[in-house]
């Protein structure tokens, strides 16, 4: 059996690649660009934590917000190791960006990323206290959690294993802000600071799922980078969200 | 960055008619860097007329053979596998890139797992590569492969999957599917497609005790088989893909003479091909690059870091000339083959048409 057929066809039919080798130029593009983001947001979300740590309230909490800022790096790295082999310059990469650059708490940036590196546009706002943390994680902690249900069967093999394997420890970041999250909500105080936190941070979550019927979600798809469109994925958090700060009288 | 280091061959073995096996050594110093795991494969260059040629073969070695050990079919036209075929000796030097790739599980020596393997023609050597491992270090795991190949005489390493077979009795077992030969049992012949799979599954195989299934091909075939097993509940962590040397595209072409350079201050007239639409525009001669030119004219290009350094934004240059003001991410080879950074490159000459397509 040696009949090839053309790498597009394979592709659409849910073909998977496995070395920068066997790899078609606009496949690549698209793939670079995907994982980029990827690495520019954990790596953002990363620093953006590592000021959390001092925020926290008690030693537990301390370690909760240390272990996701030293987890968000180490995914970074991992995928960044996958760019390495396309020929990014890794160790110009890590330092190309100041990551812990923030916008004004009241900037509005949309779904649009900014000129710079191309993290989520979320992880351009500032963190303001230790609840506001911790929202801001369960709330993106779902986001990626839903984001990893893709990402996890990409079809570049290579990185959709690293995916497999960062994906239950996202999860666990998720599950750690939810725990955080449950402390708050003990008190009418903690729920009132809770419920304006996330009043802030769920529609700047949102638009991280990007804008709906996106063009280039066509192209994505065809390649078999992305497998369900931005506006399901965003209706699944939603529902989750909903349920998830349902659940603590939120 | 160029991560390419010398090997020297110690031996050429003929396995079949048109393939050999051929054993390599790293240098002493670079020893530690070719400690490959099971079903990895190499890269190697060699340049063909003035142009560079890359292939990727997988190693056909078992981690505790203490040796780097490739199988390279003859493909017809291929400028590689035929000089490796016809003039690769013992003693000659060949560049490769340390072992790269994931079609490995992990080694878990207590462990009673079971595996499967789907390899057609070549695609045997990683899966070759990962039956000796995990038969000597996982003593209680079992494999079943099937084989694909034309006829006997093609089917490579069939001998060393015999000893195999003996060595680890009971824990080893071979289904050779044979195109064009028939067997005495019927499903034996043929190709490995959605009806053979499903015949497999009825008669031979178990896929609920299956853990790990190692698939290695060409691309129908892969479909075949990642279909059928995803269809008998195998989930998309279980199923290991390596998609087979045959499927790289071919040579890098040295790029045309190109046009003069054009004078300073003029516009310059630009051709733009992304996802098989082409656009012209006139971009200024100064301070636009490429890529700024083509998001400036609704064009949805790739990019990344813009400091050319992550490559997000390579395309190629089919005319003219443009000068990039820094590139640290593509190697000698993709430059000379017409390849740019396009946020870093600017248009020295009055036409330039390029293209993210190729």
């Amino acid at each position: 059996m040696s009949d090839t057929m053309n790498i597009e066809d394979y592709l659409a039919q849910g073909g998977v690649l496995t070395a920068p080798g066997n790899v078609p130029a606009r496949y690549r593009g698209e793939l670079l660009r995907l994982m980029s983001s990827f690495v520019d947001s954990e790596l953002a979300a990363s620093a953006g934590f590592a000021d959390a740590i001092n925020l926290a309230p008690g030693i537990r909490e301390r370690i909760a917000a240390s272990r996701i800022t030293l987890e968000k790096a180490d995914h970074a790295e991992r995928v960044l190791r996958v760019m390495a082999e396309f020929g990014t310059d890794a160790g110009r990469y890590q330092t190309s960006h100041d990551w812990a650059a923030r916008v004004e708490r009241g900037a509005d940036l949309g779904a649009a990323r900014r000129p710079g590196d191309m993290r989520l546009s979320v992880f351009h706002y500032p963190i303001a206290g230790w609840t506001d943390a911790v929202v801001m994680n369960v709330l993106q902690g779902l986001a990626t959690g839903v984001q990893m249900t893709e990402l996890t069967r990409v079809s570049y093999a290579p990185l959709a294993e690293v995916f497999r394997e960062i994906a239950p420890r996202e999860a666990r970041h998720a599950e750690l802000g939810r725990e955080g999250l449950e402390q708050i909500a003990q008190t009418e105080a903690g729920r009132e600071e809770a419920r304006a936190a996330i009043a802030y941070w769920r529609p700047r979550v949102a638009a991280g799922f990007g804008v709906t019927h996106s063009a280039r979600h066509d192209t994505l798809a065809r390649f078999g980078l992305r497998h369900s469109p931005n506006e399901a994925l965003l209706a699944r958090w939603q529902a989750l969200v909903s349920e998830h700060l349902a659940a603590l009288g939120l | 960055m160029a991560r390419f280091h010398p090997l020297k061959v110690t031996d050429v073995k003929r396995e079949t008619r048109d393939a050999v096996v051929v054993t390599l050594a790293p240098r002493d110093e670079d020893r530690a860097l070719f400690d490959f795991t099971q079903g990895q494969y190499l890269t190697f260059r060699r340049d063909f007329d003035g142009e560079e040629l890359r292939r990727s073969y997988s190693i056909c070695a078992g981690k505790d053979e203490g040796m780097l050990r490739v199988g390279i079919k003859r493909v017809d036209g291929g400028a590689f596998s035929t000089w490796v075929n016809e003039t690769l000796a013992p003693g000659d030097e060949i560049e490769a890139m340390p072992p790269m790739g994931k079609f490995f599980t992990p080694i878990e020596p207590g462990a009673d797992k079971q595996y499967l393997g789907f390899a057609a023609g070549s695609g045997i050597t990683p899966v070759l590569s990962i039956i000796k491992t995990v038969l000597a270090r996982e003593p209680r795991a079992q494999f079943t492969l099937v084989y694909a190949n034309r006829q006997i005489s093609t089917i490579m390493f069939r001998e060393e999957l015999e000893d195999l077979k003996n060595l680890y009795l009971g824990r080893f077992s071979v289904i050779h599917v044979l195109e064009q030969e028939g067997q005495e049992i019927d499903l034996f012949t043929g190709r490995i497609d959605e009806a053979k799979m499903a015949a497999l599954f009825q008669h031979w195989l178990d896929a609920e005790a299956v853990d790990t299934a190692f698939i290695c091909g060409p691309e129908p075939m892969m479909l075949a088989v990642a279909a059928s097993l995803r269809a008998h509940g195998l989930g998309e962590g279980q199923i290991k893909f390596e998609l087979f040397a045959s499927s790289q595209p071919g040579r890098a072409k040295a790029r045309p003479v190109s046009a003069q350079a054009g004078a300073a201050g003029e516009g310059v007239a630009a051709t733009v091909t992304l996802d098989g639409a082409t656009r012209s525009f006139q971009m200024p001669r100064e301070g636009e690059t490429i890529l700024e030119a083509a998001l400036a004219n609704s064009m949805d290009a790739p990019y990344s870091c813009k400091a050319g350094v992550c490559s997000t934004c390579r395309c190629k240059v089919l005319e003219g000339e443009v000068e990039m003001a820094v590139n640290h991410a593509l190697e000698d080879y993709e430059v000379r083959a017409g390849y740019v950074l396009s946020c870093q490159a600017r248009p020295i000459s009055d036409r330039v048409v390029v293209t993210y397509d190729e």
